[in-house]
């Protein structure tokens, strides 16, 4: 059975449906203590046999990086919302959602696993990320809320 | 420290470009608000009059957001998106402050209570008196 999970921005300009085969409670949540999530609160999920695609109208996704600035946080440019982290690997797409930012249902009241990276490496960053990121589609459409 | 016990403490987003300052006590009182837009950003509110809070970088880097009734005037840094700080609807007369983007927390004794947002109508008028400004 499969599901389609979604949420969006405060503003609504940017929505982000999660299709998984995978029910919210068994999807992982995770907090982040890096420096930008710490100041966000980001609770992110994903699921390596799931998919995310986020629908953006057109000029509303600012990009930010830090560290090795290989990912990209995807912004909300008109409410300021993290939405999602993405970053190319190996010619694809991959990423992370933040449940928080777009208020993904299904994930009330569970306490996250608290999540250090800071001693990684920059190949065990990747490594990490393939074995748990998911393909992500970014298109430029206004979304259909 | 200033001679009434309250310090001076800075704060800012996460690219740098806008910084600002907030004197608070010792032992301060904050709200985790589950309001859409709050439970969004994961702010958690430190609430001070106008005397007690300085934009020291960055002001033209922000970015305003409005919504529903547009009192509130929602911050962020058009670089990182961080939201430090706004003008709260609860208190116009002065500023909410995230206490995520404080530097640090290092002897400030937060006590972090919840705010009911959802019911913002029968709830804010208990966050009046925090934006009051010393006799």
């Amino acid at each position: 059975m499969s599901h389609q999970l979604a949420g969006h921005c405060h503003c609504g300009a940017v929505r982000a449906i999660l299709d998984t085969p995978r029910a919210a409670a068994d999807l992982p949540l995770r907090a982040c203590q890096c420096s930008f999530c710490r100041t966000r609160g980001a609770l992110t999920t994903s699921d390596p046999e799931g998919h995310l695609h986020i629908e953006a109208a057109p000029g509303s996704v600012n990009r930010y990086r830090f560290g090795l600035r290989v990912t990209d946080f995807l912004l909300c440019a008109e409410c300021g919302a993290y939405v999602a982290a993405v970053s190319e690997i190996e010619g694809a797409l991959m990423g992370v959602l933040n449940v928080r930012g777009v208020d993904l249902a299904g994930f009330e009241g569970r306490d996250p696993d608290p999540m250090i990276y800071d001693e990684e490496t920059p190949d065990q960053r990747l490594a990490r990320r393939q074995d748990r990121w998911m393909p992500v589609a970014l298109v430029e459409a206004q979304p259909s809320i | 420290m200033t001679d009434d016990g309250f310090s001076w403490r800075g704060g800012g987003c996460h690219c740098g470009g806008v910084r600002f300052e907030v004197c608070l006590p010792a032992e301060v009182e904050a709200q985790a608000c589950n309001c859409s837009m709050c439970a969004k950003t994961g702010f958690i509110h430190i609430i001070v009059p106008e005397s007690r809070f300085r934009i020291t970088k960055g002001a033209e880097r922000l970015s305003e957001y409005t919504f529903n009734t547009r009192v509130a005037k929602h911050l962020f840094c058009s670089e990182c998106g961080i939201k430090g700080f706004y003008r709260p609807r609860s208190n116009p007369d002065g500023w909410s402050v995230n206490a995520r983007c404080l530097d640090t927390t290092d002897g400030l004794d937060l006590k972090i209570e919840l705010f009911d947002g959802q019911n913002w109508e029968a709830n804010a008028h208990g966050l009046s008196h925090l934006s009051k400004e010393p006799a």
